[in-house]
């Protein structure tokens, strides 16, 4: 599942948050971290994925260290409310063009989280793509964030 | 350095210049140079990396929020180190005139602005930390002086972050990411706003004027220099703290009422100083020396011996300091009575050889003390200046 080459971890390090590729460069990545951000809890990835290859490139799912399951998600209006469900066959990046994963649309959904997520905590991402080499980040950084409009989203946060 | 005269003297040739190119019709270069104009303040970058944190050594901005903040009962090291962590990396954003991460109101980042933080720690977090072994040398609560009137709302705090921007949009939205990043760590304890000329005003490395009307911070030492480096910047010590200073915060409120009764010639004895230009009753020009020793024909003392700048000045060679003083504006009263002063900010290698001297003298005797109160007082200790990855006091709470 994770294809983290030695030239690419190094790339990470530097630019915690930004990564490349070739194909796909992923730019101003972070989690959220909020109130349901704790162990067996959930959150979120967001950030902007860019395509520079010249096929459409599809976010089909992912994987981290803090979470048991990683799931692409869109923000939809099912039933006259908001609600975030899985993108059914992923996201797809087209050729040359980017998408931006933010809160109250498209964003990398984490569930079954393994331990309480932190503000200002770094993790590791990776995005697996269809079409393209799936790539992992290093120092995507929690920051407390609410807003969105998220379904989950609620009151006051607290660490 | 740019003379006022020459700086004034260039003004009028640029109307004059204005004038002629309206007569001759506006030019493309002309309406370029135009917008270049309007919007110069938002192109000013300062620099977020380097030995030492920004917003010190430089030219004073328009408009300053300084926030304090209280750490939670909870707070490690550790989280001390995630806070920074978030902390830097949105200094080095905004000073870029960016949005920070998870920017809820990104389009608000409409320029850098000169936009600078610094992020500092008064003793009583080295206390609640258990930090005592990284205390820098000369750094402590100050001593209660008998002109002090403090207030607790203004006074005090385990952590210092200081804003300053050339606009006030770019200074609230820098202020308040700063700030929600902060609130899983920390509380406010208070927040002062202040402010200073707006761009454009005066020529840079001129002194300001205080709203008594004095320019304020003459002798201080100049930017740049080997002397602004010995006086603020530590290069002993913890390594945190080498590339960092030490700060003293004064909230210092202005009796204008009385202060507008004195004339001209009593307001130039209080201080020494010339109202017109700052230049020391004694010479001709701000940056004159002045003469400690001159008296009137009378035999009396040019400058007497209740004026600030005599009381001020060292008896000791490191009895120097950089002053940066904002003024403030909170309003007033029904009799029209303005709440205004200074939130005074002096930085040095050691509070207690530096600034403690010129504050003991200061306060047996400086005529000044009639028409200024104390009434806010604080101590911070900032950290030096981070490099690449590095975090903002990474060696403290590693």
């Amino acid at each position: 599942m994770r294809k983290t080459s030695l030239l690419f971890l190094s790339i990470a390090l530097f630019l915690s948050g930004c990564a490349s590729d070739g194909e796909v460069v992923a730019q101003d990545l972070w989690v959220k971290s909020s109130e349901m951000s704790i162990k067996g809890g959930m959150t979120a990835v967001y950030g902007t994925l860019t395509n520079n290859s010249s096929q459409d490139v599809v976010l089909v799912g992912g994987a981290t260290e803090i979470a048991g399951v990683v799931e692409v998600h869109e923000m939809a209006m099912i039933g006259g409310e908001m609600k975030m469900q899985e993108i059914d066959g992923g996201l797809t990046i087209p050729a040359g063009k980017s998408i931006v994963l933010e809160p109250g649309g498209n964003h990398l959904m984490l569930m079954m989280l393994t331990d309480d997520l932190e503000a200002g905590e770094e993790i590791s991402v990776t995005f697996d793509f269809d079409g393209a080499e799936d790539m992992t980040v290093n120092g995507v950084v929690a920051k407390p964030a609410e807003g969105g409009d998220e379904d989950y989203h609620s009151g006051e946060m607290d660490n | 350095m740019v003379s006022r005269r020459g700086f004034l003297a260039s003004g009028a040739a640029a109307a004059a210049a204005g004038a002629v190119g309206a007569v001759a019709g506006a030019s493309a270069a002309g309406v370029a140079a135009e917008q270049n104009l309007e919007t110069f303040a938002a192109n000013r970058e300062a620099q977020f990396f380097g030995p030492h944190q920004s917003g010190i050594e430089l030219d004073i901005q328009a408009v300053t929020n300084m926030v304090a903040l209280d750490i939670k009962d909870s707070v490690t090291k550790e989280d001390m180190l995630r806070w920074m962590r978030l902390l830097t990396d949105d200094i080095s954003r905004l000073t870029r005139g960016e949005p920070v991460l998870a920017d809820p109101a990104p389009e608000l980042a409409i320029g850098a602005a000169r936009f600078t933080a610094y992020v500092g720690f008064g003793p009583s977090l080295f206390a609640k930390l258990g930090l005592d072994s990284q205390l820098p040398e000369g750094f402590a609560e100050l001593p209660a002086f008998s002109v002090d009137q403090l207030e607790d709302r203004y006074s005090g705090g385990d952590v210092l972050i200081h804003i300053a921007a050339d606009d006030p949009v770019v200074l609230a939205h820098g202020t308040r990411g700063l700030v929600r990043d902060s609130m899983p760590f920390a509380s406010v304890r208070w927040v002062q706003p202040g402010f200073a000329h707006s761009p454009g005003m005066i020529p840079a490395g001129l002194t300001h004027r205080n709203l008594m009307g004095q320019v304020d911070g003459t002798a201080n030492p100049e930017l740049g220099s080997e002397d602004f480096n010995s006086v603020v910047w530590i290069d002993e010590g913890p390594k945190w703290i080498r590339g960092g200073t030490l700060m003293v915060f004064r909230r210092i409120a202005m009796q204008l009422d009385t202060w507008d009764q004195l004339g001209t010639p009593s307001k130039e004895e209080v201080i020494g100083r010339k109202l017109s230009n700052g230049a020391p009753l004694t010479g001709t020009n701000e940056s004159d020396v002045p003469d400690l020793g001159a008296r009137h024909p009378n035999g009396l003392l040019v400058i007497p011996e209740f004026a600030h700048i005599r009381r001020a000045a060292p008896v000791e060679s490191a009895e120097r300091i950089f002053r940066r003083p904002f003024s403030y504006d909170n309003g007033m009263n029904e009799r029209g009575s303005m709440d205004v002063g200074l939130l005074w900010t002096a930085y040095q290698r050691d509070i207690s050889r530096q600034y403690l001297p010129i504050q003991r003298r200061l306060e047996k005797l400086d005529l000044l003390n009639k028409w200024t109160v104390p009434i806010g007082s604080a101590v911070f200790a900032i950290p030096g200046g981070v490099q690449g990855s590095e975090l903002i006091a990474e060696p403290l709470f590693s």
